[in-house]
């Protein structure tokens, strides 16, 4: 059905037998305007001389002009809403942003804390919180690991989230034969609960634990969660691990063996972290 | 080989910081072609909608770690693709051969409707649940650009990104896989002369 090939040695039959082959595969680039000027002037000069690349190239159009016309298939109302009311609730449950939530629980917590510390209600525990601040070792930022703004790691903001949530609750009770041991012990925290949380949109064990004065939360997470920003991955290659903060929340990141550990607490309240203490994931 | 240039239409700016309501304004208007290009690859309704849903709380998960110019359609048809991708793998479809015809086929070329007037003709009279079925059953490699290119109207570069490969790829995978659906149809209508004379009207069956 082709033109016969304008030449007549063996040689040119082959080269033009190849461009034949290699312009099969440019044929709809040329028929929807894709091709560059080059490549377009190399499929014309072959078209002129080869009836089945021409017709092709109508068939490609004309197919393409056929299939456009179709319409899309319609989402059903029942469907669409059901979307949407899924989007609304892992919207409501995944991330909330950071700094918009007052950390109202965390008074309530520490009137719960220790009534025999509480004399004359949130004042006292108020001032509390500000010498435990001054007691702990001095967090002096090591800019190798710090995240400066870290409301756009969803990792980070479900757990201050969660944390938010802990202490403006009662937390849940731990039954008798829980397994109470937090990834990274401190020889004076007492874990006051355990339960099961969602960060990154995954499944997460959040271990609350009483340091002094204060309620830290341990979130051993996957790795895959831990590991998806690239904030983080850096952070963590330099100095192997990662700290950031909001307002009155202190994170910090630590990689395990097989997963990862965030660690909420109030500013200034984070406990040294002693990697070689952390229990194995 | 192939144009570089964009549709800056559909090049949307937003901060990387996402918010429940930057989500609202520049995703949730593609729900609706989102699972129009799902339906168009799955065996069913129901799937097709497991497949957007699953994408679009992907989307979210992942939306404050956009960069700053995103095309958010593409980035959502790259997001379904991958979901497409789990599906099958969990269903352990095997990928079909994709075949390879050249313009010298038999088909493309002794069939009398394949000369471009009675084609021409013979696509007028396939029904689009016809068409619609012929794309579904071309080899995944093939049905994909054919639908983001025929259906979607994407440029190569855009389909290019959103399947992880060269622009040049495009071109071909779609060279040859609307040359393996000529060839599909012009068998439909050589082997049922009857459908191709048939003057009824066409049926939307989505409608």
């Amino acid at each position: 059905m082709s033109d016969t090939p304008p030449f007549t040695s063996a040689t040119e039959n082959r080269q033009w037998s190849d461009l034949h082959d290699q312009i099969q595969d440019w044929l709809a680039g040329y028929a929807d305007g894709e091709l560059d000027e080059h490549h377009t002037t190399l499929v014309e000069a072959h078209l002129a001389g080869c009836e089945a690349c021409r017709h092709d190239v109508e068939r490609q159009r004309m197919l393409s002009e056929r299939l456009q016309e179709i319409p899309a298939p319609r989402l059903s109302p029942a469907f669409a809403k059901r979307l949407d009311d899924t989007l609304v609730s892992a919207q409501a449950s995944n991330k909330r942003p950071i700094g918009h939530r007052p950390l109202t629980g965390l008074k309530h917590w520490l009137a719960r804390l220790s009534p025999s510390a509480v004399i004359g209600g949130g004042g006292w525990a108020v001032a509390m919180v500000l010498a435990a601040m001054l007691l702990v070792p001095n967090l002096a930022p090591d800019r190798s690991n710090q995240i400066a703004v870290a409301n756009h790691i969803p990792m980070v903001s479900d757990v201050l989230a969660d944390y938010q949530r802990a202490v403006g609750n009662d937390l849940p009770t731990p039954s008798r034969d829980a397994d109470l041991s937090p990834p990274m012990p401190w020889p004076n925290g007492r874990v006051l609960a355990r339960w099961t949380t969602s960060v990154g949109g995954e499944p997460a064990e959040a271990y609350a634990v009483r340091l002094g004065n204060s309620l830290i939360v341990q979130y051993q997470i996957s790795e895959r969660v831990f590991f998806r920003n690239p904030d983080v991955r850096q952070a963590v290659a330099r100095a192997g691990d990662f700290r950031t903060r909001d307002n009155e929340l202190e994170v910090i990141g630590v990689p395990m063996q097989a997963s990862g550990l965030l660690v909420v607490a109030p500013s200034g309240n984070l406990p040294p972290i002693d990697k070689s203490a952390m229990s194995a994931s | 080989m192939v144009n570089k240039s964009t549709d800056s239409k559909r090049v949307l700016k937003m901060r990387s910081t996402g918010s429940r309501q930057q989500f609202d304004t520049l995703v949730r208007p593609w729900r609706y072609r989102l699972y129009g290009v799902a339906q168009r690859q799955s065996a069913s309704p129901e799937i097709a909608e497991d497949w957007t849903q699953e994408t679009l709380l992907r989307a979210w998960r992942d939306f404050g770690q956009l960069d700053d110019h995103v095309a958010i359609y593409a980035w959502l048809l790259r997001i379904l693709n991958r979901v497409v991708a789990d599906g099958y793998r969990r269903d352990n479809r095997r990928q079909q051969l994709a075949p390879v015809l050249t313009t010298e086929d038999a088909a493309l070329n002794e069939h009398p409707c394949a000369a471009p007037g009675p084609f021409e003709q013979a696509l007028k009279h396939q029904t689009d649940a016809q068409l619609t079925a012929a794309v579904h059953d071309l080899p995944d490699s093939f049905r994909q650009v054919v639908l983001l290119r025929d259906f979607e109207d994407l440029s190569y570069q855009d389909i290019a990104q959103i399947l992880d490969l060269a622009p040049g790829t495009v071109m071909s995978r779609l060279s040859r896989g609307r040359r393996l659906l000529a060839e599909r149809l012009i068998k439909v209508a050589s082997d049922n002369p009857a459908a191709s004379n048939n003057t009824h009207t066409r049926v939307n069956p989505h409608e």
